[in-house]
């Protein structure tokens, strides 16, 4: 599976280095997995439990699962928020590989400024256009429709952003290669660039989905009926009160959630790591 | 219609770049107009947050039976951003026809125009308990409709206080610091009386202590908040903190409020009903045996706080008719005390309580007496930028001991250039 | 127009188009908000406020909470990325030298932050820093050294929530960074392990040269990230002790639920002018000209 771990070194050397990389990396994940085993934990736990925040159930329960799963109409919800996360996702992928791949590789009048302008974009703070962003979608008619839900992430700067410098750093050769061989523009990009990209575009695939798996004031304040909640808004209806949390729902909420992230994860990471040897980038 | 939309938006944004415009200054007073007699029909459209959002569809049956042609469509909203999706929606004028608003929202949504005013001829404000009333007037016009209230007392351990040789609950200033000394020092708990040390909402406990002492926050529209009665308030709620008879950690950000009055590491502290539900929850079996609630210790008077949920009827609605009659319906006696067995929230309308299962209750019953006289603060449109300030303030008091005439002085300065809104 | 500027225009036009309208439509408007004195009571009538020009800047500059706020969010910004930046490189690096097994295993435990629920980070990290039991002070007090009230006092809450911040976002840099890394042709290692470079050599002059344009993004977008830094305080410690942890994101985030739109977004455009001047710094240092 691997085809990058070409480096070699004495073997002696090898071996302490690699114990005290393992005790290292092996620290490292405890304590990064603490809060999530946590959250795991006393997401099967009843609410009296949670708050003396210890760390093994004395009673295990279903309940707040079971809480979750009668109160909210759950399927709904989940199709909602996939069908946005995906559409989302795809989106960017093409958008931002089209534009990424323009402005790192193709010279032409305008680049630099549509470069500055796309990443001077990306570091408005989100707050301060919340507000004209909504009162543009409604006037567009798309309050509580999917395309209100979408269209404003369908082309996000912090794409862009990630696909030019991955670009930046892949060697010109092969593009000027098979433009020499007569290549069209389409095709270079479809044939040559995108199976380049491979990990650029699952990283981007990843963070992507995540960010909009998980996105909560946009689908909350643009669906009006809970008919097109996603899961993020539906999940915080009953958890969090006017003086009240309740702990239970919202951890199995979050386990919840969680659970398709991880998987969009691990599929998009596996993905990556064999895009290299299939290119021929060597 | 749709290409119309669009050109407006365009139109709109670019107004604003080259406008100049200034705002009316008078924001032209609204006069409520009656409701058509009759039963209601049409859509009603209403958003409710939380538990209310979620248990009103089902409830609202009633009224539709009553109401054949009537159809009451709810959103639940979530508690965390329903200020926001609501202003977005005054801004986009795509508002429901009721919603459910915090008290605390009224000056600053009734400003922007949205709401409609209440007809008094349908809906009186006597029924209600003058308190929750007064949330929803602003500029002398009633622009809401109280639904549930809350108000703040003080609960302490009974068990407790008894075995430090506390046999009545305290009714003055001077006693609740001996209980909260007493419980200290004879009963082992780390906080005798635990008090918010500042922090987003400690005004709301703060509050109580300052109108039991006669003090004001403003008067003819204009701050008072370094008045003596105000500051000698603040002093009082600060001695609690030099004294060490509470922690100046946040115990509500930490989540760990509940489980430190369970195990007695805080004897008593304040807070509204809700709590009533946790701490039995929380405590396990025969904890609501152990613990009680008594109001606010009396200086001049007993006055605490009142907060809860207004509804209200948005101007920008399709079915203005159906939806006061909705909120009448709501505010029938019998309607809220049904309502409170569904969701347990506390009626607004002071026949309410005359029923069992409120007044016999003794923990409610305490509630009762204390929402009689319970105060809100003025529906001014920046008072939560105000209470931010007097929320700092406390802080200060109670985390680095700063004095509390200079205290108030600064929160007079603060408010006073933050203004009223007006 | 050339065949050359078509293809590009040609490349550039779906993005743009959608960017045109959802992003830079609204940006304008903001922008032009922070002009004027719009408050969430003219919601219903914006175009009835009073265009002011600078006074919201103006006002910023005598703000006391809003210059608190932006010493705090500097502090955070010049420890906090590189702080992560480095965890996320040395994550990425370990992950990726061929060392190591079960490679997947950590791939997924160093992301398990970025995914996990602020509430449940917020209440475990709260165990963990509790001045009395915590483990922290626990670990302290074996080698005989008092424990700060981390979260609890003014000194010491900041940096607390600056390494809460890395440990949570690590992951994320790591997962791009890994990504980098794969570009990195084999044969240039190779050549080096020939000319004798040791592994602190090869990562020098062979990883961390050709990792530039990616460790350029990691760091921007990091800094951008920390720059609007949020979550943490709201969650931990609501901006406190005695603002402290108050960030100029929490402040803006509270004059916008004040009401205060003009002046929240002049707040905005303040942070935004830092953002764009941490970023062109961070060009000038990874070294691409632009």
């Amino acid at each position: 599976m691997s085809t990058v771990d070409t480096r070699t070194a004495p073997r002696g050397r090898d071996r302490v280095a690699r114990v005290v990389l393992y005790a290292i990396l092996l620290t490292g994940l405890l304590v990064v997995v603490g809060p999530f085993l946590w959250m795991l934990l006393s997401s099967v736990k009843p609410e009296a439990e949670i708050r003396q925040a210890t760390w093994l159930p004395r009673t295990w329960t279903l309940e707040n699962y079971r809480d979750l799963f009668d109160r909210l109409d759950f399927p709904t919800f989940f199709v909602n928020s996939a069908i946005v996360a995906l559409l989302v996702t795809a989106g960017n992928l093409a958008f931002c590989s089209l534009l990424g791949y323009a402005l790192a590789k193709l010279a032409f009048p305008g680049r630099r400024a549509i470069f500055l302008l796309v990443l001077g974009t990306l570091m408005v703070p989100g707050m301060v256009t919340f507000v004209p962003q909504f009162v543009l979608v409604s006037n567009l008619g798309l309050t509580n429709t999917y395309a209100g839900l979408v269209l404003p992430f369908l082309a996000g700067p912090f794409g862009v952003f990630l696909m030019r410098q991955y670009l930046m750093s892949i060697p010109d050769d092969l593009i000027e290669a098979a433009r020499v061989d007569g290549a069209g523009e389409w095709r270079i990009f479809l044939r040559i660039v995108l199976p380049l990209c491979r990990p650029a575009l699952a990283t981007l695939g990843i963070l992507t989905f995540l960010a909009s798996w998980n996105n909560f004031l946009w689908p909350l304040v643009v669906a009006t009926t809970e008919d097109k909640y996603t899961l993020p808004v539906a999940l915080a209806l009953y958890s969090v009160g006017q003086n009240r949390i309740d702990f239970g729902l919202l951890l199995a909420g979050a386990v919840v959630v969680v659970v398709p992230a991880l998987v969009v994860f691990l599929v998009l990471q596996r993905s990556f790591l064999r895009g290299i040897a299939t290119t021929g980038l060597k | 219609m749709r290409r119309h939309r669009r050109y407006a938006a365009v139109l709109a944004i670019a107004t604003v770049l080259v406008a100049g415009c200034g705002r009316d200054t008078d924001g032209g007073q609204d006069e409520a107009r009656s409701v058509a007699a009759g039963k209601a029909k049409g859509e009603i459209t209403v958003w409710a947050m939380g538990t209310e959002g979620e248990k009103l569809s089902d409830f609202a049956k009633a009224f539709t039976a009553e109401n054949p042609d009537a159809k009451v469509t709810v959103t639940a909203v979530p508690w965390d951003a329903a200020h926001q999706k609501i202003a977005s929606a005054i801004a986009a004028k795509q508002t429901p026809d009721v919603s459910m608003l915090g008290t605390t929202w009224m000056g600053e949504f009734a400003k922007t125009g949205a709401l409609d005013p209440t007809p008094t001829d349908l809906i009186r404000k006597d029924d209600f308990f003058p308190g929750a009333w007064a949330t929803g007037v602003v500029g002398g016009t009633a622009y809401a409709v109280p639904w549930y209230v809350e108000t703040r007392l003080i609960f302490y351990r009974k068990d407790l206080a008894q075995a430090a040789g506390i046999t009545s609950p305290p009714k003055t200033w001077e006693e609740l610091t001996a209980m909260a000394r007493a419980l200290k020092e004879k009963a082992g708990a780390e906080s005798g009386l635990y008090l918010q040390p500042g922090g987003t909402g400690s005004w709301q406990s703060f509050l109580p202590f300052a109108w039991s002492n006669g003090a004001e926050l403003t008067k003819d529209n204009k701050f008072t908040l370094d008045s003596a009665q105000m500051s000698e308030a603040l002093q009082y709620y600060g001695s609690f903190f030099k004294e060490k008879l509470s922690t100046t950690t946040d115990l509500g950000v930490q989540g760990s409020l509940e489980q430190s009055f369970v195990t007695g590491k805080t004897g008593a502290f304040i807070s509204g009903p809700w709590h009533i539900g946790l701490l039995s929850e929380q405590g396990g079996a025969g904890f609501t045996e152990k613990f009680g609630v008594v109001r606010m210790p009396t200086r001049k008077s007993s006055t605490s706080f009142i907060g809860g949920s207004n509804l209200a009827v948005f101007k920008d609605g399709h079915n203005r008719d159906g939806a006061w009659k909705f909120i009448e319906w709501l505010s029938r006696p019998e309607v809220q005390v049904r309502w409170y067995r569904t969701v347990t929230s506390l009626p607004a309308v002071q026949k309410s309580w005359d029923d069992p299962s409120l007044a016999g209750d003794p923990f409610l019953s305490e509630f009762g007496e204390q929402l009689k006289s319970a105060k809100a603060p003025p529906p001014i449109t920046t008072w939560e930028q105000v209470a931010s300030a007097v929320d700092a303030e406390i802080e200060r008091v109670a985390k680095a001991g700063a004095d509390s005439a200079a205290a108030t002085k600064a929160m007079q300065e603060r408010a006073s250039s933050i203004g009223t809104g007006t | 127009m050339s065949r050359r500027a078509l293809t590009g225009w040609a490349f550039a036009a779906p993005f743009m188009t959608l960017f045109a309208v959802f992003l830079a439509l609204p940006v304008l408007a903001s922008l032009v908000m922070s002009l004027t004195d719009l408050r969430s009571t003219d919601l219903r009538n914006p175009l009835a406020v009073n265009f002011v020009g600078v006074d919201n800047f103006v006002r910023l500059l005598s703000d006391e909470l809003f210059l608190r706020s932006m010493v705090n969010t500097l502090v955070f910004v010049v420890v906090g990325v590189p702080l992560t930046t480095v965890f996320g490189l040395a994550a990425a690096n370990a992950l990726n030298s061929g060392l190591i097994r079960l490679r997947g295993l950590f791939r997924v435990g160093f992301y398990l932050p970025v995914v996990t629920s602020i509430v449940a980070i917020a209440v475990v990290w709260r165990l963990v820093l509790d001045p009395q039991s915590g483990l922290v002070n626990s670990l302290l007090g074996v080698v005989g050294v008092t424990g700060p009230d981390w979260l609890g006092s003014t000194s010491t809450a900041l940096p607390a929530l600056v390494v809460i911040a890395a440990w949570r976002n690590f992951g994320f840099l790591m997962v791009i960074f890994l990504a980098g890394l794969q570009t990195i042709p084999a044969e240039l290692y190779e050549a080096a392990t020939i000319d004798g470079a040791g592994r602190w050599a090869q990562f020098r002059h062979v990883t961390l040269p050709a990792l530039r344009p990616t460790l350029l993004f990691g760091a921007v977008v990091t800094g951008i990230g920390y720059l609007q830094f949020f979550e943490e305080p709201l969650v931990m410690t609501r901006g406190g002790p005695l603002s402290s942890t108050l960030s100029v994101s929490y402040h803006v985030y509270n004059q916008f639920g004040f009401g205060n739109y003009g002046y929240a977004a002049a707040a905005s455009y303040v942070l935004f002018v830092a953002v764009v001047a941490l970023s062109v710094l961070q060009f000038r240092l990874l070294g691409e000209r632009d």
